[in-house]
């Protein structure tokens, strides 16, 4: 009996020890501002052992910035935002998926605008892990869905040193800027999943990540006409507020509910877009009305208030360029006609990344840890 | 019990010495100047506008005004070459966002240390950044200009105020003893 209570006792974890080891995390200024996990060799090694890739291998270099991350730093910063082991092979391809991003290989993760990415998962991994892909996609309550686009805001902090209010310009940024990644809700989606529209062989585990600058809901339950719907999201879309260029990107996480009934009404995610880009715009009259009528000649266009009127006014200007600049995902619950638009930041590189896994370490792993799930 | 890892891989990093700023000619009249500008809006402006200003009343030479294609990283080794072939000093601007703030204190750097005396000018509300860059590039402390912030919305009339509040720094920044020129 005796005996008994002191093995269970040895067993509980120490709470004031691991409250000493947060604190020296934030001591030496490790942290987003909530608590992280300090990480062992023992725990970094367990990381290591899902990858193929050797710790050494440097992942991405910030020349400009005199910093690199290697995958073991990625795997330290990746233990510390709370991920377990089998994780990592998604966060170590989330990586490599937003650095495809233009703006990610240049000054955006220093830009005011502060964007955050955008990290949706297929395949079979989204259910062996537990990823939400239904309810509550951006409304947090899941590990993998938390820890993951944690693990990247870690890395871009720590490894790089792009720290707020110092390489880290942002203006004001947007709520949950390291908390979005979920799975897309291929079970309920009438369309081909994203990552085989980008090439990936269906069934394969893949992660597609944008930067992007804000989330708006379209709530439309209480019709039945598809166009009616796609003339709702493009009002949300067509807002000038967003127009800092010639033209913009703008994507749609539909929630199933509406996915299905486009595609009932005979709409493929192609037509969709196509929809969209000739639909989405505002007379020129509103955009001089804001100040954005005139656009820079060559590069992206910046957007200006321009002296003289540069075309008729009620001559209509279309927003969206082309497919590639209209990403779309669906994931969400089944309960409710509720969508969310969201806005890229620049340009998505329009391709996924495969995610590399090894097998039996990590099921080793996770079988002793007691098979939490 | 194991050690804590740090997550930052900085435990082997280098330092190396500092900067040593690019000799100073005495003067600016008859220099050569390289306005390197970085596309952003009213940056091209802002630097002719002070080069203007630095023909009228230190007497400078010709001025060749080049573009960054990319705002947010330095400057490109050969755009460097080049214009410290083409041009004795250098004017670098505008810093006026997140990641060309920071840039353009790195390129004001890179022409020192090809010794090519060079002023960078940079909107106020990106110190911290510029600052932090400057560490970076092992020279910390380095002085640029900094102009009130915001520069992109400016009509010309205000740039061109702009550029004469800040054209005398520049001049100092750029030549060891740069004074006015007898009119």
């Amino acid at each position: 009996m005796a005996a008994e209570s002191d093995a269970a006792r040895e067993a509980e974890p120490d709470p004031d020890l691991a409250r000493e080891a947060i604190e020296y995390c934030y001591d030496h200024d490790w942290t987003d501002g909530l608590p992280v996990v300090p990480a062992s060799r023992e725990i970094v090694d367990r990381f290591l052992a899902a990858t193929d890739r050797s710790a050494d291998q440097v992942l991405w270099r910030m020349d400009h910035l005199g910093r690199e991350c290697t995958v073991q730093t990625a795997a330290i910063n990746a233990a510390m935002a709370g991920c377990r082991p089998e994780y990592f092979p998604i966060v170590l391809a989330a990586w490599d998926a937003v650095m495809r991003d233009r703006a990610a290989k240049g000054g955006g993760w220093q830009s005011t605008s502060g964007p955050a990415p955008l990290i949706v998962i297929n395949g079979p991994i989204r259910n062996e892990l537990a990823i939400n892909c239904t309810g509550g996609i951006f409304a947090g309550g899941f590990r993998p869905n938390a820890t993951i686009p944690r693990a990247l805001g870690l890395m871009l902090r720590n490894a790089f040193g792009v720290v707020p209010h110092v390489f880290d310009q942002t203006t004001q940024g947007i709520p949950g800027r390291w908390a979005i990644c979920f799975g897309e809700n291929e079970e309920e989606s009438p369309w081909e999943p994203l990552a085989t529209e980008m090439g990936l062989e269906p069934d394969t585990d893949g992660v597609s990540v944008t930067l992007t600058r804000t989330y708006e809901f379209v709530d439309n339950r209480h019709t039945q006409d598809p166009e009616q719907v796609l003339w709702d999201f493009a009002d949300t879309i067509s807002r000038t507020g967003v127009m800092i260029f010639r033209s913009q990107s703008a994507g749609i996480v539909f929630c199933p509910e509406h996915a299905q009934m486009l595609a009932a009404g005979g709409y493929s995610k192609q037509d969709v877009k196509d929809w969209l880009i000739e639909h989405v715009g505002r007379p020129e009259s509103a955009l001089r009305r804001a100040g954005k009528d005139g656009v820079a000649q060559g590069g992206a266009g910046v957007r200006s208030a321009s002296e003289a009127e540069r075309v008729p006014a009620d001559e209509f200007s279309r927003f969206l360029p082309g497919r590639e600049s209209v990403p779309i995902i669906v994931a969400g619950a089944r309960n409710a006609g509720i969508s969310m638009v969201f806005r890229v930041f620049g340009e998505w590189s329009n391709t996924s990344v495969a995610i590399e896994r090894r097998p039996s370490p990590v099921a080793a792993v996770g079988a002793g840890q007691g098979g939490e799930g | 019990m194991s050690a804590i890892m740090d997550p930052t891989g900085q435990s082997s990093r280098q330092v190396a010495d500092g900067l040593a700023l690019a000799e100073r000619r005495p003067g600016l009249s008859g220099a050569t100047v390289g306005l390197l500008e970085n596309g952003k809006q009213n940056a091209r402006l802002f630097l002719e506008e002070v080069a203007g200003v630095l023909r009228e009343r230190y007497g400078v030479g010709d001025v060749t005004l080049r573009r960054k294609e990319i705002f947010s990283a330095p400057a490109p080794p050969e755009l460097v070459d080049q214009m410290s072939a083409e041009s004795d000093v250098v004017v670098i601007g505008v810093g006026d966002c997140g990641s060309c703030s920071a840039a353009a204190i790195a390129d004001g750097v890179l022409f020192e240390r090809h010794g090519t005396p060079a002023a960078v000018i940079c909107s106020d509300a990106f110190k911290a950044t510029a600052d932090a860059m400057a560490q970076v590039q092992d020279a910390p402390g380095y002085h640029y200009i900094t102009t009130a912030h915001p520069v992109a919305g400016l009509s010309p009339e205000q740039v061109r105020g702009r550029a004469e509040q800040v054209a005398a720094e520049v001049a100092g920044v750029l030549a060891a003893a740069a004074s006015r020129q007898a009119a």
